[in-house]
């Protein structure tokens, strides 16, 4: 479809993070035709969107606070260490352009309350509909493996706030299950990257015992979309999530770095 | 940003004294004073301690992203409140402006010198459309709650939302790609 006034409505809510809901199919369905016009529109109106920030004063920082942030790392180095390689990107500008676009994108976070559940959950089907539509990386298989899920389309859908613990204390994440479909779905951000012989490692509280329900890894943002299936029952009553040898293993062994809350 | 992802403290610690009280600043614009605004840049920075690998010049600069990340982790806690909790939405006058640090002069006053560039573009938007953006951005409203605040309809917040970031678009062109600041 042509390009239009439309389309850049669109692209400018986008680029102010808001829900598009049922609009952004429409949105997907003209990006993935390729639109030059858009790509660099969405660039542009993200920083656009940032000069709103950025226009705010700064403020005076209480002195502690710098104190707690250093305190709250982890081991550091002090003298200076080479920099690791940098990462791996597609030799075509314009797809990295494209690629920047999309993960644009999965920078606003999915955030509920009651009252407004079942926009963010659209909201989030289509958002992750978008990411599949344009991602070729391993992205794309955690969008597709979203899709997939049928717990978003269930009308039992239930919601659990996981807060972060230990060595995570600023991990957040929700996770969206469906007793009957005995399905979920996990949104996490903050995750720290792991060692390549670790992974996170889902686990669905049943009669009080931890079951293993899946491994997944962060994406580079430290955001992860997780689909999970074959919960047990009867319901899940609580959740958590450890790092564990790639691969996961039978019962939680490792730290723990999220854990469920009463939503 | 090499310097934070070999995880060298001191680098991190120079770039919190860069940009911290920014984020904070924008913290306290969404959140209102208080420990939650803390909090968020507290989550940001240790954010970027982890995540420093994964940062990409070429999408942008470091005060960018780490702008984004504090304004969608306090648009996050704004939306978890109960409504009748959410703050009045508070003046810029009422966020105190810092004393510039005696060994970063030049990086606040670059800092300072961006953010007068951006005031002054918002400034420049029509009353309406600089409304509507404002919402969108440090309330986290959608266009149709914008259309109920301001009781104007929806086609109309659509078409101000649009026209506005294009406004501010244009009005940045001869900044962009090097006038805000760096780490």
């Amino acid at each position: 479809m042509a390009h239009s006034e439309r389309h850049e409505e669109l692209v400018a809510a986008v680029a102010l993070g808001m829900p598009l809901g049922a609009d952004r199919a429409e949105l997907e369905a003209h990006l993935a035709e390729g639109c030059a016009v858009c790509e660099s529109l969405l660039m542009d109106m993200r920083e656009a969107s940032a000069a709103l920030g950025a226009a705010v004063p700064a403020a005076a920082p209480p002195p502690d606070l710098r104190r707690r942030i250093l305190a709250s790392l982890g081991p550091s180095r002090g003298s200076a260490e080479p920099p690791a390689a940098p990462a791996e990107r597609p030799a075509s500008p314009a797809l990295w352009r494209v690629l920047a676009a999309a993960a644009a994108l999965l920078l606003v976070v999915v955030v509920l309350d009651d009252a407004k559940m079942r926009r963010e959950r659209e909201d989030l089907r289509s958002r992750t509909a978008d990411l599949a539509g344009r991602l070729r990386t391993t992205e794309t298989e955690l969008a597709q493996r979203v899709l997939r899920a049928r717990v978003l389309e269930s009308e039992d859908v239930q919601m659990m706030l996981l807060g972060g613990q230990g060595p995570q204390p600023g991990a957040r994440a929700r996770v969206f299950w469906s007793p009957t479909a005995r399905r979920g779905v996990l949104v996490a951000s903050n995750l720290a990257q792991l060692p390549s012989d670790k992974q996170y490692e889902l686990w669905v509280f049943h009669e009080g015992k931890p079951v293993n329900a899946g491994v997944f890894d962060p994406d580079p943002q430290g955001r992860a979309l997780f689909e999970s299936t074959d919960f047990p029952q009867p319901l899940a009553q609580n959740f958590a999530v450890t790092v564990e040898p790639r691969g996961g293993v039978p019962a939680p062994t490792g730290p723990i770095v999220l854990v469920g809350k009463p939503a | 940003m090499a310097r934070v992802e070999a995880r060298d403290a001191d680098a991190l610690a120079a770039l919190y004294d860069r940009h911290g009280g920014r984020l904070l600043g924008l913290a306290q614009r969404i959140l209102g004073a208080g420990g939650e605004a803390e909090e968020v840049v507290q989550e940001v920075f240790l954010f970027a301690w982890r995540s420093a690998s994964a940062f990409d010049p070429a999408r942008g600069n470091v005060l960018t992203w780490l702008m984004i990340a504090a304004r969608s982790r306090s648009i996050d806690r704004l939306r978890a409140r109960k409504p009748a909790s959410r703050p009045e939405v508070r003046s810029l006058e009422e966020v105190v402006d810092p004393p510039a640090a005696p060994d970063d002069v030049e990086a606040a006053s670059a800092s300072r010198q961006w953010e007068g560039i951006c005031r002054a573009a918002v400034a420049e938007l029509p009353e309406d459309q600089r409304k509507a953006l404002e919402l969108a951005y440090f309330e986290g409203l959608t266009q149709q709650e914008i259309a109920e605040r301001t009781k104007s309809p929806l086609g109309t917040v659509k078409t101000r939302v649009r026209l506005g970031l294009m406004k501010l678009r244009e009005r940045l062109r001869p900044y962009s790609k090097g006038g805000s600041d760096g780490a």
